[in-house]
């Protein structure tokens, strides 16, 4: 199983590389990555919204709850959507705009998980002239257990 | 009293957490979230229009939003036991650097099912001016016998 290579922060060095919206083809897999969930890279997400719960920080506090452990947020997907894939992928075009999103949460992510994602355009469209993708993602833990699933809109650049 | 599925009724508000948007707070969540999208981090390109829109400036991440919809939900299900299942947003208004958001939500029903109970809220996120940035549902399951939850 083999790890990202150092995360490449900046969206315009591979942009070429990139499907625009008429070559992504709903139905096809993304290609995507698997990635071992830290207990620092929870904290660092839980940091950038004010995620303060004692379940994301205090593992004495963490046992002692049905949890039996630390997790990470539910929200952590929004982490593990670029976490989990490569500099190529449609979704960190520059100026790709999210239009919403929906999420279904089964398992907790904890620190020490190894997530993989399974990943497609499911559908595109042009609304006021603009350019749609829905995209799909479900997330599992390495036991294949699912942990959040979900579906979004993106505007793409023209 | 401490928030239970009994005790809930349709119209009880959940006042989530004040969050103060700020350049500093829009390039922390660039790092928490591994999204670098220029639109969070370029104010040259944030010059340029977007199909029919320009934002003037970089804005927050709408994620930004979801991250603290669901630090409401889940700061308040959890001491009651119930577990957030759902939830779906979409972004109403851009939020930018000096804006400051806070989530709320709203009971709209409780349901029964074969084995659990679930609450249905409305989100909502507003700016200082009370304008609507993002807006949506969620659905948090209270299980009838003490949760498992992993």
């Amino acid at each position: 199983m083999t790890q990202a290579p150092a995360f490449e922060t900046d969206f315009w060095k591979d942009a070429n590389l990139r499907k625009v919206w008429d070559e992504i083809v709903p139905g096809e897999p993304r290609k995507t990555i698997p990635y071992k969930l830290t207990l620092d890279a929870i904290q660092l997400y839980c940091r950038s919204v004010g995620e303060d719960h004692p379940l994301y920080f205090d593992e004495a506090y963490a046992k002692q709850t049905p949890y039996g452990g630390l997790i990470a947020p539910p929200s952590i997907h929004i982490l593990l959507m670029f976490a989990c894939t490569p500099a190529d992928d449609w979704m960190r075009t520059p100026g790709t705009i999210n239009a919403g999103q929906s999420w279904s949460y089964n398992k907790p992510a904890r620190p020490g998980d190894t997530i993989t994602l399974q990943a497609r355009a499911l559908d595109k469209f042009i609304k006021r002239e603009r350019l749609f993708v829905v995209h799909d993602n479900v997330f599992f833990n390495q036991h294949g257990d699912v942990i959040c699933s979900g579906r979004g809109q993106t505007i793409r650049p023209a | 009293m401490s928030t239970s599925f009994e005790n809930l009724s349709v119209g009880d508000t959940i006042n989530g957490p004040t969050f103060d948007v700020s350049r500093e707070s829009i390039r922390l969540f660039c790092d928490g979230s591994l999204d670098y999208n220029p639109l969070h981090l370029d104010d040259d390109y944030m010059k340029n229009s977007f199909g029919k829109t320009n934002f003037g400036g970089i804005i927050m991440h709408g994620m930004n939003n979801f991250g603290l919809i669901t630090r409401m939900l889940t700061d308040w299900a959890y001491p009651a036991g119930a577990i957030q299942r759902r939830l779906e947003t979409r972004w109403l208004k851009p939020v930018k650097p000096g804006d400051t958001i806070q989530p709320v939500g709203v009971v709209k029903s409780k349901q029964l099912t074969q084995k659990s109970r679930w609450v249905l809220i409305d989100v909502l996120v507003r700016n200082q001016k009370g304008e609507h940035v993002a807006a949506g549902e969620a659905m948090v399951e209270f299980p009838v016998a003490s949760p498992v939850a992993a």
